[in-house]
């Protein structure tokens, strides 16, 4: 059985994608679930899964100094493209990115990669499936492995598991954790604002998924805001071959249903089905 | 003094406080480094004076000189040369720019191209004030490159509001570099908490001190209130949740433009925040 997933993307954070994924999530039977937010993991708060596994990530190398070895030449620092290590010498942890020039370079070998931990992944059971996420460790930046290993660890568990559906908090933005978040997925859902900079971002998101993408299609979130931004996003999104599935009024009751930590279409169901919620279930699960 | 204004995620509020400080606070200079998505001149409607291509280096190879010996690859940490038996293929998409292929290259096939990877635009906002903002080509890896040259471009001796990419990846890093102090924007909800508890960890560890504004007040509930006292944070402002100024964001317009109370309200906070980071300084 091929293992259909569903990402659910934002060009920029705080459009409500994971107000959203949590609100599909009971409503996809035997679905596995991922957060691949790992910048800002924030599905479990709703979701609220036992933990079963947590294990380390180690996504990258940092080069370190043997002080005593050293002589002081300089070579690494004159060949390190990244501005990673001052004359001292003394390498900076968090511009360091791990290439290993310093160490090949380096006569006296004073130098070596050691793995470090980028982030942390957790396997649990929610009650509507299983679910995966992680956590960077601040300042990381190998985010788009840990992203992919979030991601194939949810379809794996699907697959030995016979899951229909892999639903998945994608990552917000346009660079590499996105990419990574919906390479080859089979459908993208765009949630998006209706405001000057929600068009402007969503202009790009689009872009991005049609390079790397199947299917998308556009969710407005709080449209009432603007009518005006709205129907433009709607005429962005038709134009780019996707389509609008739902427009979901702003309403504080929404994000009280948040704050109670209550799934928003479980809690307010009358204001998802007035807002298309049958025919946006329906198309996202047609074959 | 370079102030720079984050959150734990994007919608926060990061580009309404900063945007809104910058028309208040005639001598800012603002850059908005979040090159992935870059909100701020919309706001701003700056008059573009001065573009500047970012570029970044890629290796090619030169088949006629390649022995095929795959030390290229075996070297490369971030996979991005093939090399099979009767050729080598760069992946200019994966490549750092770290130059150790060419490095190691015994036969001094490789050499380095150069690609575009976004734009520098400078120029004045349509509230006169300067204003510098970056934008990351879309199918782009990594925006940090364009961040730091952001940086670089800012002049030290006057007052700059960053605003910043959202979380805590590289691209924040970067954006913190030179930063003397630092304001985090929340809302009140569990989202909220639990996002900006990354930065606050990553600020700490970067020894920049930093206070809080809560945007988006009333909203939600107090858990951002229980935590900022528990971890003894300071809160610089409160913003309320108003219809009118997400309509007014809506259609490009900024708070301090709809009354003379939200002109306050930003002084206020200005003040606040100005107070705290001498504090932070002279202790």
């Amino acid at each position: 059985m091929k293992v259909k997933e569903i990402v659910v993307i934002s060009g920029k954070g705080g459009t409500g994608k994971t107000t959203f994924t949590a609100s599909l999530a009971p409503f996809l039977k035997d679905v596995v679930i991922a957060d691949c937010d790992v910048d800002a993991p924030d599905l479990h708060i709703l979701l609220n899964p036992r933990i079963e596994e947590e294990s380390i990530f180690s996504g990258s190398a940092k080069a370190r100094i043997d002080e005593d070895l050293c002589t002081r030449c300089n070579l690494c620092a004159e060949h390190c493209r990244f501005g990673a290590i001052d004359k001292t010498p003394r390498i900076n942890p968090m511009k360091c990115e791990g290439c290993g020039v310093c160490e090949y370079i380096c006569p006296a070998d004073a130098i070596t990669l050691k793995d470090v931990t980028t982030g942390k992944v957790y396997k649990g059971i929610t009650e509507y499936g299983p679910m995966v996420h992680a956590r960077l460790v601040p300042g990381e930046e190998t985010s788009g492995k840990l992203v992919s290993r979030v991601r194939n660890e949810a379809k794996k568990r699907a697959e030995s598991e016979e899951k229909p559906y892999v639903l998945i908090d994608g990552s917000p933005g346009i660079g590499c954790n996105v990419i990574s978040s919906i390479t080859g997925a089979s459908t993208v859902v765009i949630v998006t604002e209706p405001t000057l900079s929600g068009l402007h971002d969503l202009k790009r998101v689009l872009e991005v998924a049609a390079r790397f993408s199947g299917k998308a299609y556009v969710v407005i979130n709080k449209y009432d805001l603007s009518r005006e931004m709205s129907e433009k996003i709607e005429i962005e999104a038709e134009k780019s071959g996707a389509p609008v599935l739902m427009k979901l009024p702003f309403d504080k009751k929404i994000v009280q249903a948040v704050t109670g930590k209550k799934i928003p279409s479980l809690a307010e169901e009358e204001l998802f089905l007035s807002a298309g919620w049958k025919n946006l279930l329906k198309t996202l699960t047609a074959e | 003094m370079k102030i720079t204004i984050l959150s734990g995620k994007g919608g926060t509020g990061k580009t309404t406080v900063s945007n809104n400080l910058a028309v208040l606070v005639k001598e800012s200079f603002l850059i908005d480094c979040d090159v992935e998505e870059p909100n701020s001149h919309i706001f701003m409607a700056p008059e573009i004076t001065e573009e500047e291509e970012i570029r970044t280096g890629y290796p090619v190879v030169d088949e006629d000189k390649c022995i095929h010996c795959r030390k290229c690859a075996d070297f490369c940490h971030y996979n991005a040369i093939i090399a099979g038996a009767a050729a080598t293929m760069p992946l200019k998409d994966l490549c750092h720019d770290c130059g150790g292929c060419q490095l190691v290259c015994p036969a001094g096939a490789i050499s380095y191209e150069k690609k575009g990877i976004g734009t520098i635009f400078s120029g004045t906002s349509r509230f006169g004030s300067r204003f510098l903002y970056g934008q990351l080509y879309t199918g782009e890896l990594s925006g940090v490159k364009i961040i730091n040259r952001l940086n670089e471009k800012m002049s030290h001796s006057d007052l700059v509001l960053v605003d910043s990419p959202p979380g805590t990846s590289c691209s924040t890093v970067a954006a913190l570099e030179g930063s003397d102090y630092a304001v985090i924007v929340t809302e009140p909800t569990p989202f909220g908490v639990s996002d900006m508890k990354m930065v606050v960890e990553m600020l700490k560890e970067m020894n920049i001190p930093f206070s809080v504004v809560v945007n988006k007040a009333g909203l939600g509930d107090n858990e951002v209130y229980e935590y900022c006292s528990e971890e003894n944070l300071t809160i610089t402002g409160e913003i309320p949740f108003e219809r009118i100024v997400a309509e007014a964001y809506a259609s490009g317009k900024l708070a301090v433009e709809i009354s003379e109370e939200h002109k306050s309200l930003y002084r206020n906070l200005w003040l606040n925040i100005q107070k705290e980071a001498e504090r932070s300084h002279e202790s």
